[in-house]
């Protein structure tokens, strides 16, 4: 079915008008969403579903008070309802809001910008996806103690356009694609997980169908089949302190709770007191503070090719960044807004606001929030360990509301044994506090081993929004980490 | 709100247009208006507006869902011929469990038009209002005010046809003074059962405190775990173990142990979608009415919840726990209520030697080992320290990481007094909880 097009003839006008309305800025984001999800469970379809989203969100700033208001009403008067409604809120805050708000400066710009892909998942037939999820997913199934076996598809495709009343003009389209597998097995008490080729949604990228099929489902299968049978039977870790080392799909997480979410310049400021927190990466602490060893190299980067937070513009028009967070230990940068940076005194926004859909306002996010690779090989970060784990794969996350004391589960372990990869390991649990957790990283493997990974559920906001963002990651060892038995 | 009449209308009408065997269709409307506040300025202001019609149809025992946000008539259309169309490819289901068969309702019980109109000025005057009181006391406020209002339709070819209207309010405000935070949050259907005032003085009361915060050392304490607190390791409990889909997965710490003693006997829960203490919904987005079930009763694993699908897998009616058709984590428990016990919260508090009184947790995750109930999660603002049945000392944060089965087999006492938990920011999911003193509670870290 072809998307209707975005209506800019209704658009235009009305930032025009707002402009002539005495707004201080104005911007108006109008989106067509599409979203495919299949599942199947244990050889059975569970769902195939397709949601259509359109709407217009409609943000002004008069003094120092914003205002946004939205709709899916996509007609002139619909979106002239949602204008007014949005001056009127605007203008209620100057009762308190009485000092004017500076933004930091963005050139008005006019382009268009589409992700890039070979396949149109859309356009692909649902009788070729079922085979390969059914296929994948019998391949899952067999021994007696497999629970549930899951394979799954998601699609994704947002078109957006931008107008705001400094004259920018952006049209992007962005497609996404991904899937995943996930088996439960049990006996007796005993319950494990394994996820392919990661967990918590799978793999999703900024590409066409050609991503999920160079994924291997199949071949995914039969591995993560042959060990959640032998996480059954697997010793637990011992407690203690100890080197570990993490696969890229936990770098992954690690770096979205630790670093991504405390470098966002608005919790800094205490925009989120009142429910996600705040941050320990104080505005004193800028250029000013060693997040971690001088193997940490930390950048947000929104122009790389495929990850969930890439993009031309951000959700006010500012062009996408490659910004540094740490640079070799010391932390050196924000992700930040036009209104943060402007507070801040830095010289422009890093172009990090993003909202979920058209019906919210943009927020400060990650975008893709990576770790530089290092020089090593796997087999050199693991070379001198005389006994540690290799984790891989989230299973449970948790962080404090500053971002500093973490604990994560992973599904499974390597026990690492004088240098060799050994036995498998169940329940692994480690914990630290960030700063000196990534002050204890010793190494970071190379290029060729380095991971870009999609996180599409990034919470924050209230009301809540769930962004997707990206995380690129090589494999990193700490020395010296507590860790436990999840038990 | 777009009203009954006219959801009705438009549902009826796409129902007659679809060819399918069976079709289901479920609209939901939700208003919010949300203010956030930090250090003297109104930093988010927002109305948000949203729809959803989900589709569901059968054919030849073929499935298929689609959904669009809208209710313009040329895509109310593409969603339902887009759902008719994954239908005609997907496979036939091996099990399929029937519609639901007639329930009608309408009801606006719970809807005040009073809280959804209320003027913007007026919220912004009640802010300031409360930034005035707050700089008064020597202290700085950070905060959110919500106000809104939801709709639920469903409709389907067996006969359902249902509609309820609500509204929803609430506030949350952290209270900051030197180095420690006093928090609360209060939820109601109406605006006029929002005590902002009370909120204010209590979250001043945890902050405007002369002690710094005290670390303490990791390992056991007996806790009072207020209802906020509770509510979210229950919370967590509905998500990984009182829904069926967890229980045929064998990953419920349910599977296999109903009947049996998992916890204390002063513990009873039930899931209650009518009861008018909660933020109540008569039915679930199958368009069954909400059953009430006691999930744990004195103490012994009881019943689960089921929707239509897992309840034709168990030869169980459906207990009016089903979520939207495209959901795959099966029927979860949204309204629970823990039975009250016979002392005060103050009697609780005195009856303590040593221990840790906890308002709120943050960032619990019950993933760590689901079949033990396992979970982790830190302290947040106004957590104190108990000596000899007083607060004494503020507490830094400490991390818990506990097994809820294994903390709630010790049980010291329950309040009379519960308090509604929710967040109207959100849409899904309250809970009534008391306080709740437990004899032990392992603590695994600290941030300081």
């Amino acid at each position: 079915m072809p998307t209707p097009r975005l209506p800019r003839g209704l658009i235009d006008p009305l930032v025009g008008q707002l402009g002539r309305r005495g707004v201080d800025y104005a911007d108006i984001r109008c989106e067509r969403l599409s979203h495919e999800n299949i599942v199947v469970e244990n050889r059975t379809v569970k769902t195939i579903s397709l949601l259509e989203s359109a709407g217009v969100g409609v943000r002004v700033l008069i003094g120092g008070s914003w205002g946004f208001a939205c709709t899916p009403d996509v007609t002139a008067a619909g979106l002239k309802r949602a204008a007014s409604e949005a001056i009127a809120i605007a203008k209620a805050s100057a009762l308190i809001n009485r000092k004017p708000l500076k933004l930091a400066p963005c050139d008005p710009v006019r382009a268009t910008h589409r992700s890039t892909w070979a396949v149109d998942p859309f356009e692909v037939p649902l009788a070729k996806k079922l085979d390969y999820l059914m296929w994948a997913n019998t391949e899952l199934l067999g021994p007696n103690p497999i629970q549930r076996a899951t394979s799954h598809m998601d699609f994704y495709r947002r078109r957006t356009y931008f107008a705001s009343t400094e004259g920018s003009r952006i049209e992007q389209e962005f497609l996404e694609s991904g899937a995943g597998l996930e088996v439960i097995a049990q006996h007796g008490d005993e319950v494990q997980v394994r996820s392919y080729p990661n967990s918590h949604h799978g793999a999703l990228a900024q590409a066409g169908f050609e991503y999920v099929k160079q994924l291997d489902l199949v071949g995914g299968a039969k591995r993560i089949q042959t060990e959640v049978l032998h996480l059954l039977g697997a010793p637990a870790p011992k407690a203690g302190l100890t080197t570990i080392i993490l696969d890229p799909t936990q770098v992954v997480m690690q770096l979205h709770e630790s670093c991504g979410h405390p470098a966002e310049l608005d919790r800094v400021l205490g925009q989120e007191l009142s429910y996600a927190g705040g941050s320990f990466l104080t505005t004193d602490r800028l250029n000013n503070f060693r997040y971690g060893s001088d193997h940490v190299n930390i950048v947000a980067d929104a122009t790389l090719t495929g990850g969930l937070g890439s993009f031309a513009y951000d959700d006010e028009g500012v062009a996408a960044q490659r910004v540094d967070l740490v640079r070799e230990g010391q932390f050196v940068g924000y992700l930040s807004s036009r209104e943060c940076a402007a507070k801040l005194g830095l010289p422009r926004s890093s172009g990090a606001m993003r909202a979920e859909r058209w019906d919210a306002p943009p927020l400060v996010r990650m975008t893709n929030v990576n770790l530089e690779p290092g020089s090593a090989t796997l087999d050199e970060l693991m070379r001198d360990v005389k006994h540690g784990y290799l984790l891989s794969t989230n299973k449970s996350w948790s962080i404090d509301d500053r971002r500093l004391n973490f604990q994560f589960t992973t599904e499974i372990a390597r026990e690492i044994t004088n240098g060799r990869r050994g036995r498998i390991v169940k329940n692994p649990l480690y914990t630290g506090i960030t700063p000196e957790f990534w002050g204890r990283c010793t190494g970071t493997s190379n290029r060729d081993t380095w991971q870009l990974w999609g996180v599409p559920n990034c919470a924050k906001g209230e009301p809540m929004q769930l962004m997707h963002v990206g995380h690129g990651a090589p494999y990193a060892r700490f020395d010296g980490v507590q860790i436990a038995p999840a038990t | 709100m777009i009203g009954h009449d006219r959801l009705f209308s438009e549902l009826q009408r796409l129902l007659k247009r679809s060819d399918a065997d069976a079709t289901s269709i479920c609209a939901q409307t939700s208003r919010r208006r949300v203010m956030r506040f930090a250090y003297d300025a109104i930093h988010q202001d927002l109305v948000q507006e949203s729809i959803t019609v989900h589709f569901k149809v059968i054919r030849d025992k073929r499935v298929g869902v689609a959904a669009t946000d809208t209710l313009d008539r040329t895509s109310l259309h593409r969603a339902l011929h887009a759902a008719l169309e994954i239908a005609g490819h997907a496979p036939p289901m091996k099990h399929l469990a029937a519609l639901p068969g007639r329930f009608d309702l309408i009801t606006s019980q719970d809807y005040t038009a009073e809280t959804i109109n209320i003027p913007a000025i007026d919220i912004v005057r009640m802010v300031k209002r409360l930034f005035q009181l707050a700089k008064g006391a020597g202290a700085q406020l950070a905060g959110s005010h919500v106000v809104g209002d939801d709709e639920r339709a469903v409709v389907n070819s067996n006969g359902v046809r249902c509609y309820a209207a609500s509204t929803v309010a609430g506030a949350k405000l952290v209270a900051m003074y030197r180095k420690l935070s006093g928090y609360g949050s209060v939820a109601s259907r109406q605006l006029d059962g929002l005590d902002v005032d009370g909120l204010l003085e209590r979250a001043l009361k945890q902050c405007l405190v002369r002690h710094d915060p005290v670390t303490l050392p990791t390992g056991e304490y007996e806790v009072l775990l207020e209802p906020e607190a509770i509510a979210e390791l229950i919370m967590w409990m509905g998500y990984i173990a009182f829904g069926a889909k967890s229980f045929q997965e064998h990953t419920s710490c349910f599977a296999g142990r109903l009947g049996e003693k998992i916890v204390g006997r002063e513990v009873t829960i039930v899931d209650d979608g009518n009861d008018p203490s909660l933020l109540r919904m008569p039915f679930d987005f199958e368009g069954v009415p909400k059953q009430r079930v006691t999930l744990i009763d004195r103490g012994v694993a009881a019943n689960i919840v089921y929707d239509t699908a897992y309840g034709a897998l168990y030869g169980q009616p459906s207990t009016g726990h089903g979520l939207p058709p495209d959901e795959i984590d099966g029927p979860a428990p949204s309204h629970m209520l823990m039975q009250p016990g016979s002392k005060t919260r103050a009697e609780l508090i005195r009856s303590c030697k040593r221990g840790l009184l906890i308002p709120r947790f943050h960032y619990v995750s019950g993933l760590l080992n689901p079949r033990e109930a396992l979970m982790t999660g830190l302290t947040r603002e106004g957590a104190f320290l108990i000596e000899d049945g007083k607060l004494t000392r503020p507490l830094a944060t400490m991390r818990f990481t506990q097994s809820l089965l294994e903390a709630l087999q010790h049980v010291r006492g329950i309040s009379k007094e519960r308090q509604l938990v929710a967040d109207p920011a959100q849409d899904f999911g309250c809970a009534v909880m008391p306080t709740v003193h437990l004899a032990r509670f392992r603590f695994t870290g600290r941030s300081q």
